[in-house]
């Protein structure tokens, strides 16, 4: 059954995924860019991530897609601007590498692929809610605050950037 | 609430620059001159705090500082100090936006001080993100100049490229080990987590993968070819005070990422997985670095590429790992050594560059002709670093050079050949400049050169450090060589 679900999910994904680049129109795009990280989501709870499948859901399908598609609204485009193919100068190399890459990951997957242990070394909390805010503030609390500097200085960037008078 | 005291530089830092931004708010002057001394101050005070904050660990090892970590921060700040001091003509083509400019490259001065102390590679990168988040918008600083948007988008695309790369690596890292704290067990965790693999041949499939990433993507900090790409249309758009700290204090953050990661946790791996890998980009850098530069006839662009080229060398010293009994003549500190020489040369050129294009208006190599006439002094201080760049005695450069290559050469004997091979080639390029200033008949100016103090200041420290440097390179290299003993090996 898990299996089942499995394979189910991860070609819905993986469609899905291919749909993204596949489209024309960007609206599309972002539907089925939805669609993959839903099936993620699944494959995360499949793994026994709860808490990253929740983040996976309300983040990425939720926040980050809202964002996506109001750029997109703003952008304003018309049918006609969709139409035009990009001339990728070293698209036979591009693929090249592409496979390359490809073929690499499998490589390793395939090397890497040992008899799993289930809940070896993991704590009954890993990766639950509970688990992961115990580590946000106290074993990862000063990178955790030094995001705040980090989100500042991303808001005066985009501040000094986007003000109209120079 | 432990004690923060060996945070100290980077908390007055960061308050720092809020105090710039809110005085570039409160004050509309014209020049700018004000918030160039308040920013110089800052960053003089902060130097001062960071022998007085010492070393120590805190936050349970998510921030340490040690020596190597002092060493490269006093790099940062004076790195950060020279470019402030030579935007002087930068803010006088501003019309608003002085003190955030400033704001920014405090607080990407304050990212790479605490990338230089951390163990944590989380951490690592939030700070890898503080440095070059504020580097973006610097580079598109000149909002009505093309080149310069050109510049922070390029720049903005490849450095969120490189940083999901790297953070690919990190990751593997991480499912590897089980833990992000870079320590010397990581090597033995490592080694347990695929225990049948180092039984086939000793080559670890996952481990190679998340090498290659790392290297990748600190590749792209330090822009090592073939990481290279986005260097010189960035270099040559972005304003010049911030190519040059780009070109310094942005590889210097590339150089303590990869130290520490590399040199921490993963020098067992050195003789098999990453070694080779490293020398063959540092070669592949220098060629293709020096090369190019022969071609270029923007000089801003020529010194992109001979930061290529530079970027190799430091990869030298930075292979020279000493591996059971071979124990290389300065090994790490030679890397430690060339950021310092390095430092010093290359933000002098670029504040000559930045004084030619003020009274001159061009970039290009061929209005260099007859400097020597116009302006004599700013022809010798130039011809200074472009000799310390090339690696002429007694110059830094030279002696950075040397030991780098002493460093490597029981190791990598073909890397230091390349290397010696390509420095005649640079040799070609920085003298191409020195023969325009002096034996080329140029047009004879009539106004007389004018230079403000901030740049002044600039050339001065930069032709002292560069020239002390070169003769007296003892208190540096007894530093670098004690910075690099943190580390296990």
């Amino acid at each position: 059954m898990e299996l089942a679900i499995f394979i189910l999910t991860s070609l819905v994904a993986i469609v899905a995924a291919l749909l993204v680049i596949l489209q024309r129109n960007p609206i599309a795009s972002v539907m089925y860019l939805v669609t993959t990280f839903v099936a993620q989501a699944i494959l995360f709870i499949q793994l026994r991530a709860a808490f990253i499948a929740i983040l996976q859901v309300i983040v990425y399908a939720g926040a980050i897609m809202v964002l996506f598609l109001f750029v997109i609204m703003l952008l304003n485009l018309r049918r006609e601007d969709f139409g035009k193919d990009i001339k990728l100068r070293f698209k036979p190399l591009a693929i090249a590498f592409a496979m390359v890459l490809l073929i690499e990951t499998l490589v390793v997957i395939n090397a890497s692929l040992v008899p799993a242990q289930p809940g070896a070394d993991l704590s009954a909390t890993f990766g639950s809610v509970q688990g992961v805010g115990k580590e946000l503030f106290t074993t990862y609390l000063y990178p955790f605050e030094l995001t705040s500097v980090l989100l500042i200085v991303a808001i005066l960037g985009a501040v000094v950037m986007a003000k109209k008078k120079l | 609430m432990p004690d923060l005291r060996p945070m100290l530089p980077e908390l007055f830092l960061f308050a720092w620059a809020i105090v710039v931004l809110l005085f570039g708010i409160s004050r509309k002057e014209r020049s700018g001159d004000s918030l160039i001394y308040l920013t110089l101050v800052g960053l003089v005070i902060t130097g001062i705090l960071v022998p007085i904050a010492g070393y120590g660990n805190l936050f349970g090892g998510t921030f340490v500082v040690d020596k190597f970590a002092a060493f490269f921060q006093i790099v940062f700040l004076l790195a950060a100090f020279f470019a402030v001091a030579s935007s002087h003509e930068l803010m006088k083509k501003l019309s608003a936006d002085r003190g955030e400019f400033f704001a920014l490259i405090l607080l990407s001065t304050t990212g790479m001080m605490l990338l230089a102390s951390t163990l944590e590679l989380i951490t690592l990168y939030v700070s890898l993100e503080l440095t070059t988040i504020p580097l973006f918008v610097l580079a598109a600083y000149r909002k009505d100049q093309l080149g310069s948007s050109e510049a922070g988008l390029k720049y903005l695309i490849l450095g969120a490229v490189s940083s999901a790369i790297l953070l690919y690596g990190i990751s593997l890292v991480y499912g590897l080990t089980g833990t992000t704290f870079l320590q010397p067990a990581m090597s033995r965790l490592i080694e347990q987590s695929v225990p049948m693999l180092l039984a086939s041949g000793n080559v670890n499939m996952a481990l190679v993968m998340a090498i290659v990433m790392m290297v990748a993507g600190f590749g792209f900090k330090l822009a090592l070819v073939p990481f290279h790409m986005w260097a010189p249309d960035v270099y040559e758009g972005a304003p010049t005070p911030i190519t040059s700290f780009l070109s310094v204090a942005s590889k210097g953050a590339g150089v303590v990422a990869i130290a520490r990661v590399f040199y921490t946790a993963l020098p067992a791996f050195h003789d098999v997985h990453w070694g080779t890998l490293v020398a063959v980009l540092a070669a592949a850098a220098m060629i293709v670095g020096n090369i190019t530069a022969v071609l270029q006839s923007n000089i801003k662009r020529m010194l992109a590429f001979s930061s290529i080229a530079h970027a190799g060398y430091v990869m030298v010293g930075f292979v020279a790992l000493p591996q059971g009994s071979i124990v290389p003549p300065y090994g790490p500190a030679s890397l430690l050594f060339y950021m310092m020489a390095y430092l010093f040369a290359n933000m002098g050129a670029f504040a000559c560059v930045i004084a030619f294009e003020k009274n001159y208006g061009s970039y290009q190599i061929k209005d260099y002709q007859g400097l020597s006439k116009n302006s004599p002094g700013l022809a010798i201080i130039m011809t200074l670093f472009l000799l310390s760049l090339a690696g002429i005695p007694p110059l830094a450069g030279f002696m950075a050079k040397y030991y780098v290559f002493l460093a490597g050469w029981q190791q990598f004997p073909w890397l230091v050949i390349v290397g010696l091979l390509t420095s005649v080639i640079a040799l070609f390029y920085y003298a191409n400049i020195i023969m325009q200033m002096y034996f080329s008949r140029g047009e004879t100016s009539l106004t007389k050169a004018h230079y403000d103090r901030p740049l002044i200041l600039t050339l001065i420290l930069t032709a002292v450090g560069t020239v002390a440097v070169g003769i007296y390179p003892e208190p540096i290299l007894r530093f670098a060589t004690e910075a690099v003993k943190v580390f296990p090996f």
